[in-house]
């Protein structure tokens, strides 16, 4: 099995905090699945133990048939961290670039210049990230995700702080970039609806530790947006999240 | 408003220099001070001799710079590569920093003849520990989340280094070249107190010996003005580059952050790897063994040969008669300094009056002053600790107002929701948050304070461990200096580490945040 495969992993922080409770899930390659959950249930401690950014308690990551760090070492992944961390000294480009430095590729100023006016901060290339807005920033690092061709793309709320409008509008004109290019990926969200929009697969976590309360196809149907097949999972998925949330209670 | 800035900056010095000038007048002929008029004009008459000396002893200043900035770097490019061995460098460089530079002197002349070595030896001694605790801090001060961007891509150290630390380190960088530009300045200065031929530190004693009041308090002041130039010239470096301010660096140890085994073991390690360089060196170098002294020299000197209970008292008396002066100063200044510095947060109108000439006064290396303490103050007790206190009290002033800075914003609003008053802000929620600056002010104080006294000692005084060296090396008793120089860095790398430990103690309540590594 290809994709991205999760074999009873476990974390447990130092300290006796556990986040992710042994999960067994398969990711597919080439699809697009929203992980959706309460916050603080252990939703970016799974995409960083995805990504071997932390080490599992118990269990094992499989990435396209790799270990975490043999697939890093390829620059076989990208992350759009929850909290930008663009580098403060590097203009708003050069952070952007940068992804593909550490990637050891080639630079390719086209591709950077492309993806710099589809999260649309054309003018602001040469702004450093205190002058941008958070949601700017945000922006910023999701292009520097994007930027080093991953196959694997792990996007930790990556429009949480961009308002709606915005948000929906880069959805749209994002999404193709790497759903055209068979990027596996995981995009981590609170909004259902962007979940709907961008997502082939929508897997809904309980409180901490993380268990799958729901694992749910999304039609494509749903994935316009709008009309009764995108009303019913969006139900769907409240109402799961609700039930949960009451169970932990 | 920047006029009435800058009037606010100069009426700080220029009402110093009025009160310096109604002093000098109202001691007129005692012999005490030289006021301002008197200074400017030894120094106009004077201007090619002092020139000249201050010329040589810049050009050895900046060699001992580039040196000691330089082993910093790479020591600090080392220890990030093989974290494992950050313990014993930053060890080996506190042991070298705590290294009684006065006593050094004369050893280092003994061994690499007459010339500029020994003040390059000395200026490159003074820096490197700052620099490289600066540059460690700022190598470490890098948020996770840049290092795990690094770490994604499949990167390691090196690239870690290179993408991202070495970049925001820049700040703290200049900020140990900032420190260190006085410093070498000091270092510099020190060696010429030791039997250099040229230079303004031979200047002093020249002068010292002849009493010259005048000719005393303007290598003083060319010594001041200097040492704050430099230090002012760095920062206004740094500005160009970084577009910014440096960091006010508090200088946390780099040991900070082991646990209680890991430490003890980093100690271990340290002792030897501290006997076997000093062993093999004299080995290596080939050093003639009537003046290297290795450690079994020491020991013997210490304990089993003829003369040890002779030596051993002579020691004792004399770090007895030091600690003396050393031990008050030190607590007056830090006291003091924290102090003050309190009592300008509830009157925070005076800040802007007393800061800058604090900040100008911290870059001062006052230990080149020393002979005017002494002229002004008599050669008791009283000039002697007073310098001591001097030395201490500036860097904890400025370390504490930037700590009492330092109470999170959000805190003191709670405080003032409930209209907490003045006392009660100072009491629960800045002196918490001075803390730190005061322990890391302290911490970095004990070298400062050995250095001030051995320093005044080996000048004047002639009483203490100071005077016993210099005895000794005019005597050519190497046994005896090398002995006075293990045992006064063995007592300032102890002391230091005393406070530290009480320092992690009381942070552990107080800043939980700053010992957790
Ligand atoms: N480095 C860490 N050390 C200890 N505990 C941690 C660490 N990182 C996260 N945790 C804990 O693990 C749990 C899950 O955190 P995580 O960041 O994975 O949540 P999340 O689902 O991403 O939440 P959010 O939606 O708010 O971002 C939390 O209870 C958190 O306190
Ligand atoms: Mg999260």
């Amino acid at each position: 099995m290809q994709g991205i495969t999760c074999i009873g992993l476990g974390k447990t922080y130092r300290g006796g905090i556990e986040a992710v409770s042994p999960l067994d899930l398969n990711f597919s390659s080439g699809r697009t699945t929203a992980l959706i959950g309460p916050s603080g249930c252990g939703k970016s401690t799974l995409l960083r133990l995805i990504a071997g950014l932390e080490e599992p308690s118990v269990g094992d990551v499989r990435v396209l048939g790799q270990s975490p760090a043999e697939q890093r070492r390829r620059a076989g992944i990208s992350v759009a961290f929850q909290d930008p961390s663009l580098l403060p000294w590097l203009t708003m480009q050069s952070n952007i670039s940068l992804a593909r430095k550490l990637a050891r590729k080639p630079p390719d100023p086209a591709r950077v210049a492309r993806l710099i006016g589809l999260v649309g901060l054309g003018g602001f290339e040469k702004v450093r990230p205190a002058a941008l807005s958070g949601g700017m920033r945000q922006r910023a690092a999701m292009a520097r995700a994007l930027a080093s061709d991953p196959q694997v793309l792990l996007l930790d709320e990556p429009f949480g702080a961009v308002d709606e409008l915005t948000r929906r509008q880069l959805a749209r004109d994002l999404s193709p970039l790497w759903k055209s290019q068979g990027t596996t990926t995981l995009l981590v969200t609170h909004s259902v609806d962007e979940a709907i929009m961008l997502s082939d697969r929508i897997v809904v976590f309980s409180p901490r530790p993380a268990r799958v309360v729901a694992d749910l196809e999304v039609p494509y149907a749903a994935e316009l947006g709008d009309g009764p097949e995108f009303r019913s999972l969006k139900d769907k998925v409240l109402t799961v999240l609700s039930a949960s949330a009451a169970m932990a209670k | 408003m920047r006029t009435r800035d800058w009037l606010a900056v100069l009426l700080g010095p220029v009402l110093l220099l009025i009160g310096w000038q109604l002093l000098a007048t109202g001691l007129e002929g005692k012999a005490l001070l030289a006021g301002p008029v008197e200074v400017l004009h030894w120094l106009t008459q004077n201007i090619g001799l002092v020139a000249r000396a201050l010329g040589r002893t810049l050009g050895n200043a900046a060699l001992g710079y580039l040196a000691g900035n330089l082993i910093a770097i790479v020591l600090t490019g080392i220890g990030i590569l093989f974290p494992k061995l950050l313990g014993v460098i930053g060890g080996l460089a506190l042991v070298l920093f705590c290294l009684p530079l006065i006593a050094t002197g004369p050893i280092l002349r003994s061994l690499m003849g007459q010339g500029e070595g020994p003040q390059i030896t000395l200026a490159a001694l003074a820096v490197s520990y700052t620099s490289l605790v600066t540059l460690l801090t700022g190598l470490r001060a890098v948020p996770s989340a840049w290092l795990d961007l690094v770490h994604v891509y499949g990167r390691k150290r090196f690239a870690e280094l290179w993408f991202v630390r070495a970049r925001a380190a820049l700040p703290y960088l200049f900020a140990g070249l900032q420190i260190a530009a006085p410093a070498a300045f000091l270092g510099a200065m020190v060696g010429e107190f030791t039997g250099a031929e040229r230079g303004l530190g031979v200047l002093t004693i020249r002068y010292i010996r002849a009493l010259d009041v005048a000719a005393l308090w303007g290598i003083s002041v060319v010594a001041t003005v200097v040492s704050i130039m430099a230090y002012a010239a760095v920062g206004m470096m740094a500005r160009l580059v970084l577009h910014d301010l440096p960091p006010v660096v508090l200088l946390s140890s780099p040991a900070s952050g082991r646990c209680g085994k890991g430490r003890f073991r980093d100690a271990v390690v340290l002792v030897v790897a501290v006997l076997l360089l000093w062993w093999g060196g004299i080995r290596l170098l080939g050093l003639n063994p009537f003046l290297a002294k290795g450690p079994l020299d020491v020991a013997a000197a210490l304990t089993w040969s003829a003369e040890a209970s002779e030596s051993r008292a002579a020691l004792f008396l004399a770090f007895r008669q030091s600690l003396g002066f050393a031990l008050p100063g030190y607590l007056i200044g830090l006291g003091v300094g924290a102090g003050l510095a309190m009592l300008l947060v509830l009157v925070p109108a005076v800040v802007p009056l007393i800061m800058p000439i604090a900040v100008a006064l911290r870059a001062v290396p006052i230990v080149t002053t020393a002979p005017v303490f002494v002229l002004f103050l008599g050669r008791g007790a009283t000039g002697t600790i007073t310098l001591v206190a001097v030395m201490v009290f500036f860097p904890a002033l400025v370390a504490c107002i930037h700590g009492l800075r330092q109470a999170p914003g959000q805190v003191l609003d709670v405080f003032d929701v409930y209209a907490a008053g003045p006392f009660r802000k100072l009491l629960y929620a800045r002196i918490p948050a001075m803390l730190p600056a005061l322990f890391a002010a302290a911490r970095m104080s004990v070298p400062t304070a050995v250095l001030a006294v051995t320093v005044v000692e080996w000048l004047t005084t002639g009483r203490g461990l100071g005077s016993l060296m210099a005895l000794s090396a005019s005597t050519s008793n190497y046994r005896m200096l090398w002995s006075a120089v293990f045992l006064v860095t063995l007592f300032s790398v102890l002391s230091h580490a005393a406070v530290a430990s009480l320092e992690r103690h009381v942070l552990r309540i107080y800043a939980p945040e700053q010992v957790r590594q």
